[in-house]
């Protein structure tokens, strides 16, 4: 990916959704959604904290959009996310050092 | 908060978390019907006309009381016949005779032609 | 009792006692299988799918199966140049390695070392990296693994034997996107002088999943 610099030398203008929202390090929390039909997101993770880890590239497709069908368009990127277990569990036995990674779709993110 | 909201907004296979018994350690030899079951599935994506993700959303919908009942091909093979149905690619009528006619010449003595 | 065992008892109601000369009982395909076979011949009708494509893609599938990752953690054990690709991009090394990917999927090999465990699931369904593995065996689509690994996976891996120590990670990859996910375990001690055949012959699908490390008294007895 070119660097801001470089875009901004060139007069690059990339276009919406092209570029991450989110860089590995940056805190985020799982939106508290609740659609109905497909979703990927699963329910114990809605509205828990984390940070991003990595971005995987290239920008895909929203996978609850392709469970209806649609194969192509609006991509977006996918970011790897990594959240403590005793963020997502209150009681939960193990080590406190136990962590969950999970890959989630742009939109499911909101910077903290 | 409502019983029935629950079901609507936690989908059937969203199962991380929940309590559950121990793992049985169990595994199958698939049954050919189930390879090409699978095969069909990934035959069905390269051709584009119905994706991994529709895959997973079709067998969503058949609610969890098919889900909890039906092994995993058999979850799989009713979820691409709503699809294609869904599609228009194939009618429940099709289908029908289709199954008929298998189950007809696979049974040494079906019921006699007319 | 087994399809098959099912067919066998309903099969010889039709009162009448000539051997089948055909169609063994056993054969005779149930419910599901009826609709599979309908719904492949009408797509092959009416020529939106090839007759022979069905075939292809089971050799496609037969060709995949635990043995490919274990060489792939093989190479990496012995080649470090090869491990450093491997954990950069999985998908590119394994191609890298004659291994297709026919799906899009991606892979992130997950290195185990003395500070972290890893161990992968899918809680909504089923995803597991099949190009590399082949096909997931059954605990791991049913409910209780994918239940309870993101929520207990000490507990989890103990029922399989294996205890991590508390200054150890237990790192749990839940894959609901397009990622898949591949352990490479720890290199067990005292295998210093094996060959990279020989030490494929300790890593098993299991190792490769995160729920047993591998041991130096791995065979190939067991996945």
């Amino acid at each position: 990916m070119p660097s801001a610099a470089h875009r901004s030398i060139l007069g690059i203008v990339p276009a919406l959704g092209e570029l991450p929202i989110f860089r590995p390090g940056d805190r985020i929390r799982i939106r508290e959604r609740s659609p109905i039909g497909h979703y990927r997101v699963p329910t114990y993770l809605r509205g828990k904290r984390g940070s991003v880890e990595a971005v995987i590239e290239p920008a895909a497709v929203d996978n609850e959009e392709e469970g209806y069908g649609r194969n192509a368009g609006s991509r977006r990127h996918y970011y790897r996310v990594a959240i403590p277990m005793t963020e997502i569990w209150p009681d939960y036995v193990g080590s406190s050092r136990d962590g969950l990674r999970i890959e989630v779709f742009e939109t499911w993110l909101e910077r903290i | 908060m409502t019983q029935t909201e629950n079901l609507v907004k936690r989908l059937p296979n969203d199962i991380g978390g929940l309590p559950a018994e121990p793992i049985q350690r169990t595994d199958h030899e698939l049954e050919p019907w189930e390879k090409r079951c699978h095969a069909l599935a990934d035959v069905l994506d390269f051709h584009k006309i119905l994706n991994t993700e529709e895959k997973r959303c079709g067998v969503e919908a058949l609610g969890s009381e098919m889900i909890g009942k039906l092994t995993y091909y058999e979850r799989w093979i009713v979820a691409f016949a709503n699809i294609l149905f869904r599609k228009g690619i194939l009618t429940p009528a099709d289908l029908a005779r289709k199954m008929a006619e298998v189950e007809a010449r696979s049974t040494p003595s079906g019921p006699a032609r007319e | 009792m087994s399809r098959q065992e099912k067919s066998r008892d309903q099969a010889h109601d039709h009162g009448h006692d000539h051997p089948h000369a055909e169609i063994s009982q056993s054969e005779r395909p149930g419910y599901y299988e009826i609709m599979e076979t309908a719904v492949r011949e009408l797509l092959i009708e009416r020529k939106l799918i090839g007759a022979d494509e069905i075939r292809r893609q089971i050799e496609v599938l037969d060709s995949r199966n635990p043995a490919l990752g274990a060489k792939i953690v093989a190479r990496a054990w012995v080649d470090p140049a090869f491990r450093a690709r491997l954990l950069a991009d999985g998908r590119a090394a394994c191609e890298e390695f004659g291994i297709t990917f026919y799906d899009d999927t991606l892979l992130i090999v997950l290195e185990n070392t003395d500070k972290v465990h890893n161990l992968i699931v899918c809680t909504l369904c089923s995803c597991y990296p099949r190009p590399v593995l082949g096909l997931p065996p059954d605990w791991y689509k049913a409910k209780p693994y994918r239940a309870r690994a993101v929520s207990e996976p000490r507990k989890v891996l103990a029922e399989f034997g294996t205890m991590i120590p508390d200054d150890v990670e237990v790192r749990v990859h839940d894959s609901t996107a397009m990622v898949r996910y591949l352990v490479l375990p720890k290199r067990p001690s005292g295998t210093e002088n094996y060959s990279e055949e020989q030490l494929a012959a300790l890593v098993t699908r299991d190792t490769m999943i995160g729920v047993v490390p591998a041991t130096i008294d791995t065979g190939r007895k067991a996945p």
